[in-house]
């Protein structure tokens, strides 16, 4: 029973205590201190790393967003140009519109203008053939010489009485009618 | 018939000095002699086995602790666990005040669980199961416990925190109260002894007795004794893996009390 139960041990007693106590003072002096270091070290190591991480999806987050602004403006800028240049091509449109017409009425204006001088200009020459036509018919007839102004009067007269006439006759007819 | 001639072979001593034999001579086993007055210091196999443990926790813990990396290892993660585990589960039980004491718990936890695993390994010598290392490391416990109780919070409020307030008859009560406390601090650490010393004592007991059932029935080369092989070794081998076990737990236990003690001391007044 002595060897099972053996509570009086002094050698182990003294022994335990050395062992024990240089055993305790090892460890407080070489092994806590640096694992808790180690340990703490890591802990800064990670928040560190967490905080960064942080900034680093902040910073992320304000680039997207300063990117979806710029895009924003630079789709609201081509929406402007692009209504600018519309219109800008409905005034051109607009514009082109009006000189044509103008200018196309200016054209018909000339164009009416030329004609009326082209028919004086050949009403004057029918009559001055008329009246030529007129003389040298009389000449042949009578078989002497006209005097040629005193009959280029009396043409001039005579056409002008048919002028008055077709004119009266046109504005008696129209009014008869 | 060949067993029960086999059977009278072993007597009722000499099995008794094979189940006992780790505990008989490890006392003359690699003896040193040492002796101061009539103090006996010899080292022997008990000794031997106390150093090797007490080396062993500390390379263990010391490796790990040069070891560390920023990346760490299986190794230096088991060794930071270790002391996230004291950390923890040991320290802190009642108050903040109580976590300086963890380092001093978990070198006890890592030391008994050293001695404990390798008291298992065949031929050694298993410390934790000799009343007399248990008793002075209670002990130790014990006296750290009154020393943060009185340190902490004076003598005179410390001694009169055992007694409760608010007794009827003070005059009678508290004496006696007094004395029911005194009782349990002292049993406190006779229970801490007793309890690590019994249950690794105990362990190893029932594997050798467990085994020893083959000698009683006349050795493994008898028919007897080899039919009782078949169930005395797994039996043993259960009891072995148990052992394991209740070397982690018991470990466990003796830290953790200790850890207890000593911080119900530090805020004695708080209760």
């Amino acid at each position: 029973m002595g060897t099972i139960f053996d509570p009086f041990n002094t050698s182990l007693i003294f022994w335990e205590i050395v062992t024990f106590g240089i055993l305790v003072f090892l460890l407080y002096r070489y092994v806590y201190p640096v694992i808790r270091d180690q340990i703490r070290t890591r802990q800064s190591q990670i928040e560190q790393a967490i905080d960064e991480a942080e900034k680093t999806r902040a910073e992320a987050k304000e680039l997207l967003a300063e990117y979806r602004r710029q895009i924003e403006e630079a789709r609201g800028e081509g929406r402007r140009i692009l209504d600018e240049a519309r219109k800008q091509g409905d005034a051109q449109r607009e514009r082109t519109k009006r000189e044509a017409r103008e200018e196309g009425d200016r054209i018909i204006q000339r164009a009416r203008e030329e004609i009326e001088r082209e028919r004086d200009n050949t009403l004057r020459e029918i009559r001055r053939e008329v009246g030529d036509m007129v003389i040298q018919a009389s000449e042949q007839v009578l078989g002497r010489e006209l005097d040629r102004d005193e009959h280029e009067r009396l043409i001039s007269e005579a056409l002008d009485n048919l002028e008055a006439e077709v004119t009266g006759a046109s504005t008696d007819g129209r009014a008869g009618s | 018939m060949r067993g029960t001639l086999m059977l009278a072979q072993v007597s009722q001593e000499e099995l008794t000095h094979k189940i006992l034999h780790t505990w008989e001579e490890a006392k003359h086993s690699w003896l040193i002699p040492i002796h101061i007055g009539p103090i006996d210091l010899s080292i022997n196999k008990i000794i031997w086995f106390l150093f090797l443990g007490a080396a062993i926790t500390f390379l263990i813990l010391f490796i790990g602790a040069r070891m560390l990396k920023d990346r760490p290892g299986a190794y230096q993660v088991i060794v930071e666990e270790t002391y996230g585990f004291g950390r923890n589960y040991l320290g802190g039980q009642i108050g903040e005040e109580g976590m300086k004491w963890f380092p001093y718990t978990l070198s006890i936890f890592v030391f008994l669980l050293t001695l404990n695993i390798m008291g298992l390994i065949p031929n050694t010598y298993p410390v934790t199961s000799n009343l007399s290392f248990t008793a002075t490391l209670a002990f130790i416990t014990f006296a750290l416990t009154h020393y943060m109780g009185i340190k902490k919070n004076g003598a005179g409020a410390y001694f009169k925190s055992w007694v409760p307030g608010g007794l009827p008859v003070k005059v009678f009560f508290a004496p006696f109260m007094f004395l029911i406390h005194t009782l349990s601090e002292i049993a406190r650490p006779i229970t801490l002894a007793i309890r690590l010393y019994a249950n690794m004592l105990a362990g190893h007991l029932i594997i050798f007795v467990f085994l020893s059932f083959i000698l009683y029935a006349g050795g493994f080369f008898s028919t007897a004794g080899a039919l009782v092989t078949v169930v005395s070794v797994p039996a043993a081998i259960v009891f072995y893996a148990f052992e394991i076990f209740v070397a982690i737990l018991q470990a466990y236990i003796f830290a953790i009390l200790t850890q207890v003690y000593i911080e119900l001391a530090i805020y004695a007044e708080d209760h």
